[in-house]
């Protein structure tokens, strides 16, 4: 013990001391702990939920159109013209112009929804790397009518096993038939379990869309800082939509869950408050052998500044164990259990999503949020009930 | 934008610290009123208790401050996703007028905290407590920065406009000019350089020498020296040094440093600055306690200290700033 400075080896010895008077009063203090523990495992959870979002948000977004065009109607989307292209000719920069059919198709006899969506992916850029994407067979040409692509979980639903043939209702319940020309392969399967990618043109008959309208337009640009420009210059040729831009997105949703989170922890802030009362009650009712221990401490030498360094040390110890297993208990849960608690809050409120993973991503940013919202009240609350009995005199106590 | 993690956890870091505070400035007005250290009666006891919860709490308000400042920057650069405009914390920062003000008001707070611990351990050194008086009213002077502190803080927050798409229109027309990059612009790299790592020399010489020999003149060079220091090396960092981190010679970027992406090493940078510059500012400031009654011995062991504690955080700077400079003039690029 020669090396040690005296400064420290006298707080390694308080800490010593703390983690004895810790185990000695290991019922209240273990409860506490598990209070703390539950509070930082609740915050936990949404804050790295948000960032699993967030991400898988960011991943989904990577390769969306960087411009959507949308037309606006009292307020409403609709069908937008394709006539709507020919005036875009005179904006230089636009890569490609796609339009696209999609929709919800709501299956009666399953209740399931399906995502269909319908594009030309020969005219997309990279659109000859989709076919990657399937475990087997090949995107619908624009000459196969009456083709489609299932996602894996469709498939499933349909109950087509090895058939390849399925039908769908158009609006006016009549049936349309398809034949199934491939099937997303497993990896895919965030964006693409629910969904069944057909021709345009059949996507149009199924929907009852009239012909020369789409859904909506995707405008790739080549160039990236020139988005913004390009964006307001559609604005301007086409009064009647609404231009989004991929970032537009991005920020939305990154709001969108922030908000959400916020809302949430404000819920969390009265538990906060809670255990903070909790915390002061606790640590501010001395029972007559805390007193007389403190006394006999005082007797043997003790100053106040030494107690209140144990119990500093006291604190901190509680308030890191539960921090740690706060946060691998959110971790695991988010991770393993898919935040399986939390979810609804945070991913919309419609009850069919497709399943799927998320990935937290837990920078120190996140577990210092986590740390501020939940060790700073506790030794905030803890620290004047600690000078309160450190500041016992001696006399009274062992009296 | 207080509907945010962030932001929430922001204002209730601020107004816990503030609570702290203000129970530590009621010790601080019942000790200035009341104080008489010849008396012995219950009152005097009760207030030479109320010390140690005042200087605990200034304590554990120190602490907190360390953690909001970080927590300040790191919620800039969350902010700045949904900013538009805003490439970075920077952006994020000068997205409203508030932003900077506080980050630098909550610096300072950094310092004058760790000042007033430092009067404090020099205080109760003495059985006398010779310093109590000047103690208590320096912690009623910082009382106020406290609440410029968490003024600011929320002005900032609640000035902050996230962008987001509106059902009318999404296509911003007001203009995204990128405010990221220049936060300091006009000095020569080469001359930064020059003066950067001449202070650090010397800077190290005259401490050395404060270490052999203690003259008061020099003491004040050297405190006055870190002062200009601290200047020249946030300037260095941020005009020279980051673009060598981030390996692109036009992102100069305080904040960007602290991000995993570069290892955190933004963090080693400003908290080996910061306490070397607070050590050797304090080392001439105390001087003047040196006339009280029995500090002289503690002030002059304070002071060697400080030097000592400076002069290592300053050898630790120079190397951690340097190696990503060195490593590219080295190897000619990242390894």
């Amino acid at each position: 013990m020669a090396m040690i400075p005296k400064g420290l080896e006298k707080q390694l010895n308080t800490l010593d001391f703390a983690l004895s008077s810790l185990w000695r009063r290991k019922l209240k203090n273990l409860g506490i702990m598990m209070v703390f523990s539950l509070v930082i495992f609740l915050l936990g959870s949404f804050q790295m939920l948000t960032g699993a979002l967030t991400s898988s948000a960011d991943a989904v977004l990577e390769n969306t159109p960087e411009i959507t065009i949308q037309k606006m109607s009292a307020g409403r989307q609709e069908a937008i013209p394709q006539t709507y292209i020919k005036k875009l000719n005179s904006i230089y920069g636009i890569r490609a112009i796609i339009p696209r059919v999609w929709g919800y198709y709501f299956d009666e006899s399953t209740l399931a929804n399906f995502t269909v969506l319908a594009l030309d992916h020969n005219a997309m850029p990279n659109g000859s790397k989709l076919n990657l994407t399937l475990s087997d067979g090949h995107f619908p040409k624009k000459t196969e009518t009456g083709t489609a692509v299932l996602g894996g979980s469709v498939q499933d639903i349909l109950e087509l096993g090895d058939r390849r043939v399925f039908s769908l209702f158009r609006p006016d319940l009549s049936l349309k038939s398809f034949q199934v020309v491939g099937i997303f392969s497993k990896q895919t399967d965030l964006l693409t379990n629910d969904l069944i990618v057909m021709n345009v043109d059949d996507a149009r008959d199924l929907f009852a869309i009239p012909t020369s309208h789409v859904t909506d337009l995707c405008v790739y640009v080549a160039n990236p800082t020139e988005i913004e420009t390009i964006a307001k210059k559609i604005a301007g040729l086409l009064p009647d939509t609404r231009v989004l831009t991929k970032s537009q997105i991005q920020k939305t949703y990154q709001v969108v869950f922030s908000w959400r989170s916020g809302f949430a922890s404000i819920c969390l802030l009265t538990a906060l408050v809670a255990f903070a009362i909790l915390a002061w009650d606790k640590a501010s009712g001395l029972s007559p052998e805390e007193k007389r221990e403190i006394g006999i401490l005082k007797i043997l030498g003790w100053e106040t500044g030494d107690i209140l360094a144990v119990r500093f040390w006291e604190s901190t110890l509680v308030s890191a164990l539960a921090f740690i297993i706060g946060c691998t208990a959110a971790y695991i849960h988010v991770a393993f259990f898919d935040a399986s608690l939390l979810k609804p809050v945070m991913v919309g409120w419609s009850v069919i999503h497709p399943p799927f993973k998320l990935l937290p991503t837990v920078t120190l940013a996140d577990l210092l949020l986590i740390f501020t919202f939940s060790v700073l009240p506790y030794l905030g609350a803890t620290v004047i009930p600690a000078w309160r009995c450190s500041t016992v005199p001696p006399d009274s106590a062992i009296r | 934008m207080f509907l945010n993690s962030w932001s929430l956890g922001l204002t209730l870091a601020g107004l816990i610290i503030l609570v702290l505070g203000v129970f530590a400035c009621r010790t601080a007005i019942r000790v200035l009123r009341h104080w008489n250290p010849s008396s012995d009666t219950n009152l005097q006891i009760t207030l030479e208790n109320e010390i140690w919860l005042a200087s605990t709490l200034v304590a554990y308000g120190l602490g907190f401050q360390i953690l909001t400042l970080v927590l300040f920057v790191l919620a800039a650069d969350t902010f700045c996703q949904v900013i538009v405009g805003a490439m970075c914390a920077t952006g994020a920062l000068l997205a409203n007028n508030f932003g900077m003000p506080a980050l630098l008001v909550k610096i300072a707070g950094v310092f004058l905290y760790g000042f007033w611990i430092v009067l404090h351990k020099l205080d109760i050194s003495s059985e006398t407590y010779p310093l109590v008086k000047i103690k208590y009213i320096y912690l009623l002077l910082i009382l106020p920065l406290l609440f410029a502190d968490i003024t600011l803080q929320t002005l900032y927050i609640a000035f902050l406009s996230p962008d987001i798409i509106t059902s009318c229109c999404a296509v911003v027309f007001g203009s995204s000019a990128e405010t990221g990059r220049n936060l300091i612009v006009g000095f020569s790299q080469t001359g930064l350089l020059f003066l950067y790592y001449g202070s650090i020399i010397v800077l190290a010489a005259v401490g050395i020498i404060l270490l052999k020999r203690w003259l008061l003149p020099l003491a004040v060079v050297f405190s006055a020296g870190w002062l200009w220091f601290l200047g020249v090396a946030t300037v260095a960092i941020i005009s020279v040094f980051s673009s060598y981190i981030y390996a692109m010679p036009y992102h100069n970027c305080p904040f960007c440093i602290l991000k995993p992406e570069y290892h955190y090493i933004g963090f080693a940078l400003y908290f080996t600055l910061i306490p070397a510059a607070f050590f050797g500012l304090s080392t001439a400031l105390v001087e003047p306690f040196k006339n009280r009654v029995d500090l002289a011995g503690q002030v002059t062991k304070y002071q060697r200290t400080a030097i000592k504690i400076s002069l290592i955080f300053l050898l630790l700077l120079a190397a951690i700033s340097s190696y990503h400079y060195l490593l590219y003039k080295i190897s000619g690029g990242e390894s």
